[in-house]
């Protein structure tokens, strides 16, 4: 039993603890990082700008190479701490958060507007299909879902791309954009490619859970009331159908981030995406790094915020 | 007349290889001011007939397939009034029988007993939400003040079937259905709530339906009674005929499993041996036959038909047929 007081309270706790423990994480994540990346073969000093010896050990030396591991881990950590993620080694002069400042809007625009349009297509065609049960609409939307699921993004985004060139072609005029990026209706394409297969998984969820509480007393309790079907669909099951659906937008975020890859090198959008791509291939530590615990910082906070979230629309989970 | 009015409802449900029997002839009536109490063993279609009259089954699987409801001589079944007009919420309300599940998790307790007062008499929300105060202290829940914006999962068992109440006369409906409103709580509680029920009943002079199996607590509160089995309303009339001029059999075996609490008195209680019909399958004749003390070879095939056994007693028995030769001393013949 508690008042509304404590209720905040009891959120505001469970808030501070959710962020303490994501703090945790993002601490594991760089550390992980850190000692992955020196255990990997090879380094950014080894191709042909480091021919002589002296050379080398003139770069190892600046970069800090040189030194026993555990300090070299000291000073990534306190520079982290501080915001600071170094110099690229293969862009040089480039610091890794101008990098990250200047790439990462445009991944996260891209992001936002795939999860935006995933959550409301998986919501409405879930519970469509719900509604319609075994009819017509049911049937074709859940094997495009199964298609959804199963269809790689990359797969996705190369068709896209060519239904857009094909279509562009035939009407003489360009509807959307085929690459790039810049103005909304270049955002348009890239971002529906890349909601797809998290819309897909989001229906099927949303279906199975109006099914669930079909049958619900409360929803039993409501059409007792003389309730108009609509606020009984609205305010009684949509509502309620939704949790289950939130819980998962935040592991549904880290699908969207990762996709955003290949869809970013696909439509040539200057995203974060294709620089980490891009670092991996040139083995350059620092951006590697930098991005890596970025977007796991990112993806951790995403998952807090979600929780959160969901704490408001369900209030019980406040008190956990 | 009575103020609803129940008539030989039929109601069964598709299953798998045929349907299911619930109710095949529930007949009962309540006065306006008075309490009705529906008795009889779990699955003997209580809950299917009030909700019939509601419009809460599911159909499919469900269908009603014969008999009327009529609510002042207009009928409702299904719970929707000629012309479209809802009276669900508005005339007659209902709560259930575990308030646990009976609310939505996700809204406050406030706006779901200011919901009908928005839907039905066009309350603005703040109105309505000032309503819901006012129901819940009606509802004797303290602090209703800040417990309107609380959640249901912040009261207790009790507190919400006050809530459920508070909700359903909101509207100040005629009749108040009741399934089995105190079976989900503490004994304490359960006292309290029916005490709540009759003093409500007074202010809004409103009936109730009252879903029960507990003899003590018909006898508290009903004035009439409706004694259920198999699927069939078996006898009917007051709360006195019930309990001291029983017509059905299956009602006298109903009474000696009920434990008493009268001073001195040896507890004896003998349940019914048996089992009720399976209504898949339901037997061709009356449907209290293999378990009843002075069935006859004519109960086996026939089923018995509805005897008026006094004015406004009646009894589904062949052991009121005039030519019946069986003199049972505990049954009542006048
Ligand atoms: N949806 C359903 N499908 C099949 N049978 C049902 C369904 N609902 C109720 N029944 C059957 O109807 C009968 C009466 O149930 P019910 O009215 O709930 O009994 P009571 O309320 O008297 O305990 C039971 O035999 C039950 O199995
Ligand atoms: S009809 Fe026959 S079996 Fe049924 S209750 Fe009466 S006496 Fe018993
Ligand atoms: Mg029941």
């Amino acid at each position: 039993m508690a008042n509304s007081r404590t209720n905040k309270h009891a959120y505001v706790r469970y808030a501070v603890i959710r962020l303490i423990q994501g703090a945790i994480t993002v601490w594991l994540i760089a550390t992980a990082t850190f000692f992955a990346m020196h255990n990997v073969p090879g380094d950014p000093l080894m191709d042909e700008k480091a021919v002589s010896p002296e050379i080398r050990k003139n770069l190892q030396a600046k970069y800090g190479l040189d030194r026993p591991l555990l300090e070299q881990y000291g000073i990534y950590l306190s520079n982290m701490i501080r915001g600071d993620f170094g110099i690229s080694y293969a862009q040089e002069n480039r610091s890794v958060n101008d990098i990250i400042r200047e790439h990462f809007p445009v991944s996260a625009i891209l992001g936002v507007l795939s999860i935006v349009f995933a959550a409301l297509g998986g919501i409405l065609f879930g519970a469509l299909t719900a509604i319609n049960r075994n009819r017509l609409p049911d049937i074709v939307i859940m094997f495009l879902v199964i298609m959804g699921i199963s269809v790689p993004s990359f797969v996705f985004a190369a068709l896209g791309q060519m239904t857009l060139v094909n279509v562009n072609a035939f009407l003489g005029v360009s509807i959307l954009p085929v690459a790039g990026w810049g103005s909304v209706s270049h955002m348009i394409m890239p971002s529906l490619i890349l909601g797809l297969g998290t819309m897909a998984f989001l229906t099927r969820l949303m279906r199975s859970s109006m099914l669930e509480i079909d049958n619900a007393d409360y929803l039993r309790t409501a059409i007792s009331k003389g309730l108009p079907p609509t606020r009984i669909f609205l305010r009684h099951q949509l509502r309620n159908a939704i949790l289950p659906v939130i819980t998962v937008l935040g592991p549904s975020i880290a699908a969207i981030t990762t996709g955003g890859f290949v869809v970013e090198l696909v439509f040539a959008i200057p995203g974060l995406g294709r620089y980490f791509v891009q670092a991996v291939q040139q083995s350059d530590y620092t951006v590697i790094m930098g991005t890596t615990v970025f977007y796991g910082a990112f993806l951790v906070f995403m998952v807090i915020v979600v929780d959160l979230l969901y704490g408001l629309v369900d209030p019980r989970v406040r008190l956990d | 007349m009575a103020l609803l009015e129940v008539s030989d409802l039929h109601v069964e449900f598709a299953v798998q290889g045929g349907s299911v029997q619930a109710v095949r002839g529930a007949s009962f009536s309540v006065n306006e001011g008075e309490t009705l109490a529906i008795v009889g063993e779990s699955g003997c279609g209580k809950t299917v007939s009030v909700q019939s009259v509601m419009g809460l089954i599911q159909t499919p699987p469900g269908r009603i397939t014969r008999g009327t409801a009529k609510l002042r001589g207009q009928d409702i079944l299904g719970g929707v009034a000629a012309g479209g007009r809802e009276i669900r919420g508005t005339d007659i309300a209902m709560i259930f029988q575990d308030p646990m599940s009976s609310l939505n998790p996700t809204m406050t307790v406030g706006a779901q007993i200011a919901e009908p007062l928005i839907v039905h008499r066009g309350y603005s929300h703040r109105q309505a939400m000032r309503r819901a105060q006012e129901l819940l202290e009606m509802t004797l829940i303290p602090d209703a003040a800040s417990r309107i914006n609380e959640y249901p999962f912040e009261f207790s068992g009790g507190m919400l079937q006050r809530s459920m109440i508070a909700m359903a006369i909101a509207c100040e409906p005629s009749v108040l259905i009741a399934d089995e409103p105190t079976t989900a709580l503490d004994v304490t509680i359960q006292s309290q709530i029916l005490d709540l029920m009759v003093d409500l009943q007074r202010t809004n002079n409103m009936a109730i339906v009252l879903i029960t199996h507990d003899l003590g607590v018909v006898a508290r509160m009903a004035n009439d009674v409706a004694v259920m089995y198999a699927g069939e309303v078996v006898e009917r009339g007051t709360v006195d005929d019930i309990f001291y001029r029983s017509a059905h059999p299956y009602t006298l075996g109903l009474k000696s499993a009920m434990p008493t609490n009268r001073q001195g008195a040896v507890q004896k209680l003998t349940p019914i041996e048996g089992a009720p019909p399976d209504l898949f399958d339901p037997p061709p004749g009356c449907g209290y036959y293999t378990r009843c003390p002075y069935a006859m070879e004519v109960c086996e095939a026939t089923p018995p038909i509805v005897f008026d056994v006094d004015r406004a007693h009646q009894s589904r028995c062949w052991l009121h047929h005039k030519d019946c030769l069986q003199q049972v001393t505990q049954i009542y013949r006048p």
